[in-house]
C-alpha cells in the first residue's frame, strides 16, 4: 500500500511540486467549488481534462491515474444508473430483465451524467493536489490555514504510524501464514484478532519509544510549526490569477457572461 | 440536449464503466457527489463533535503528553482498516471495515471522531478515497455515528453484564452497520431530487446488504479478538476511555 500513496510522486522536481502549497490549495478549493456549483457537465469535464493533462505533464503513470480514478468513477456510475431509473418523467429507453420492465428517464440520466462529471472533475483536482504536494507541506499549510495544532499533530503522527502499522501487519501476517494460521474459517478469525491485537501492541510500544525520544528532544506536548516563508512571485501569480479564471469559466458555463 | 445525444452519452457512460478496472473504494462518499448545500450541512453537523474531540484531546494531552502519539497510532489503525477493500458485486463497488468501533472503546468516542477526520483527510488527499467536499458527511457517518454507536453499544452491553468480548463484538458490529446506514442516508438525502428519499435510501442500503451484513460480523469478530488480546496482554491500555471526556 505504501507505494500507492499519491505523494510518492511529490519527491520529484517539477514546476507543480515547486509551487507553494498555499497557491495549490487555493486553486484546488476554487476548482472544487466551481465544479460543485456548476449546473452543467461542461465545466467539470474541462476541469477533469486540465487536471488529467497536469498529471500526465508531471509524468504520473497513466495506469496509476486510471486505477486511482476508477473508484470515484465506478461509484458515481452506479449512482448514474440509480438516478436514471428513479428520477424523472420523460422515458429515454427501457430494458426488460426477467420479465420486469425498467425505464430510464431523461432527467435522471442528465442529472446522473452531471454527477459523474462533477465526481471526475473534483476527484482529479484532489488527485493532482496529492500527487504534487508532499505530506509534510500539506500539514504545514493546514496549520497556516488555522487548523488547530493538536489536530495537525495527530495527522502527522497518523501518517507516520500508518507505515509502521503496515510493516508490522505484513510481518505478523507472514508469520501466521507459514504456521497455517489461515487454514480454516475458525482459525482465520482467531488469527485476525491476534493480528490486530499484536500489531496494536507492538505499535503502542513503538509509540512509547517515539514519545520518549521526542521528550528527550524537548517535546512538551506540542510540535512547533515554523512560519511559512513569503510566496514567490510565480506562486502569487498562480494564487491570484487561477481562481478568477475559474470564476469566469463558471460564469461563462452558466451563461451568466455575455 | 436532444434525446439522441442523451442516449449516446448514456451508452458511452456505461461502456466507460465496463472498461474501468474493477477495484474501487465505495464506502466513503466520493468527491463531488454531494451538492454544495448538503456538503456544507454535513460539515456543520460534524463541527461540534470535532470541537468536543479537540477539547478532550487538549485536556488529556495536558495530563499525559504521550497521549497524542497513542491517538495518532489509533488513527493509523483506522486508516489501515478502512483501506481493506472487499468487493460488493450488487453495488458495483467495494466495501470495507471501519475500525471506529474499536477505536471508540480504546480511546473514547470523542477521539474516535478526531482520528476518523484525520484518516479521512489523508485518504482523500493521498489515496483519492473519499473527498474534501464530502469530508463532513464521511466524518459524520464513520466517526460520529460509527464511533458513538459502537461506544454506546459497548457501554450498554457492559451494563447488562455481557462478557467483554461480546461487548467489543457488538461495538464493532453496530459501528459498521451504523456507518453504512448513515452513508446510505447521506447519499439518498442528497440525491433523491424530487423523488422519495426513503425509496432511494432502501435501494442504496439494499445494494450493500449482501456484503455489509457479513462484513459487520467480521468487524465485530475483529474488534472482539483485538480487545481480548489487549485485555490479556496490556489491560492498562483499556483504562483510557474512562480517563477522558466520554459523553
Amino acid at each position: 500500500m505504501v507505494e500507492l500513496f499519491s505523494d510518492i510522486f511529490a519527491g520529484r522536481d517539477n514546476a507543480l511540486v515547486r509551487l507553494d502549497p498555499r497557491a495549490k490549495l487555493s486553486v484546488a478549493v476554487a476548482g472544487i467549488l466551481a465544479a460543485l456549483f456548476s449546473g452543467g457537465a461542461t465545466l467539470p469535464i474541462a476541469v477533469f481534462v486540465v487536471c488529467l493533462s497536469g498529471l500526465f505533464a508531471v509524468r504520473i503513470p497513466a495506469r496509476w491515474v486510471l486505477a486511482r480514478l476508477a473508484g470515484p468513477a465506478v461509484i458515481a456510475s452506479v449512482l448514474v444508473l440509480l438516478q436514471s431509473f428513479l428520477v424523472g418523467a420523460t422515458p429515454l429507453f427501457g430494458v426488460s430483465v426477467a420479465g420486469v420492465r425498467f425505464t430510464a428517464m431523461a432527467e435522471g440520466a442528465r442529472h446522473g451524467l452531471l454527477l459523474g462529471a462533477r465526481v471526475l472533475g473534483c476527484s482529479s483536482i484532489v488527485l493532482l493536489l496529492g500527487s504534487v504536494t508532499p505530506a509534510h507541506r500539506v500539514f504545514h499549510v493546514l496549520r497556516w490555514a488555522g487548523v488547530p495544532g493538536g489536530w495537525v499533530e495527530i495527522a502527522m503522527l497518523t501518517y507516520r504510524y500508518t507505515f509502521v502499522l503496515l510493516d508490522q501487519a505484513a510481518e505478523v501476517s507472514a508469520a501466521q501464514r507459514v504456521r497455517l494460521g489461515y487454514s480454516g474459517p475458525g482459525r482465520s478469525l482467531s488469527s485476525m484478532g491476534i493480528l490486530g491485537g499484536t500489531v496494536l501492541l507492538r505499535s503502542v510500544d513503538q509509540a512509547s519509544r517515539t514519545a520518549e525520544a521526542m521528550s528527550a528532544r524537548g517535546y512538551s506536548g506540542q510540535i512547533g510549526f515554523g512560519p511559512m516563508g513569503p510566496m514567490r512571485r510565480a506562486d502569487r501569480l498562480v494564487a491570484g490569477v487561477a481562481p478568477p479564471i475559474l470564476l469566469a469559466a463558471y460564469l461563462l458555463a452558466e451563461g451568466m457572461l455575455p | 440536449m436532444t434525446v439522441r445525444w442523451e442516449k449516446a452519452a448514456y451508452v458511452l457512460w456505461i461502456v466507460a464503466l465496463a472498461l474501468l478496472p474493477g477495484r474501487a473504494y465505495g464506502m466513503h462518499i466520493s468527491e463531488g457527489i454531494l451538492p454544495p448545500g448538503w456538503a456544507g450541512f454535513w460539515f456543520l453537523v460534524a463541527a461540534p463533535f470535532l470541537v468536543l474531540g479537540m477539547r478532550d484531546l487538549r485536556i488529556r494531552a495536558g495530563r499525559a503528553p504521550h497521549f497524542k502519539t497513542l491517538v495518532g497510532l489509533v488513527g493509523a489503525g483506522v486508516f489501515v482498516v478502512s483501506c481493506m477493500p472487499i468487493p460488493v458485486p450488487t453495488a458495483g463497488t467495494c466495501s470495507h471495515p471501519c475500525g471506529t468501533g474499536l477505536a471508540a472503546i480504546l480511546i473514547g468516542p470523542g477521539q474516535a471522531v478526531i482520528v476518523t477526520s484525520v484518516a479521512l483527510l489523508l485518504q482523500a488527499l493521498f489515496l483519492a478515497h473519499g473527498g474534501l467536499s464530502t469530508l463532513g458527511a464521511n466524518i459524520v457517518s464513520m466517526g460520529v455515528v460509527g464511533g458513538y454507536l459502537g461506544y454506546g453499544a459497548f457501554l450498554l452491553a457492559r451494563k447488562v453484564r455481557a462478557p467483554w468480548p461480546v461487548a467489543a463484538f457488538l461495538a464493532g458490529l453496530l459501528s459498521d452497520w451504523g456507518t453504512y446506514a448513515a452513508t446510505s442516508f447521506s447519499l439518498s438525502a442528497a440525491l433523491a431530487g424530487g423523488g422519495s428519499i426513503a425509496a432511494l435510501f432502501r435501494m442504496i442500503l439494499a445494494a450493500f446488504v449482501p456484503t455489509q451484513v457479513p462484513l459487520g460480523v467480521f468487524e465485530g469478530f475483529l474488534a472482539a479478538g483485538a480487545y481480548r488480546f489487549i485485555r490479556t496482554r496490556r489491560p492498562e491500555l483499556l483504562e483510557l476511555p474512562a480517563e477522558g471526556w466520554a459523553p
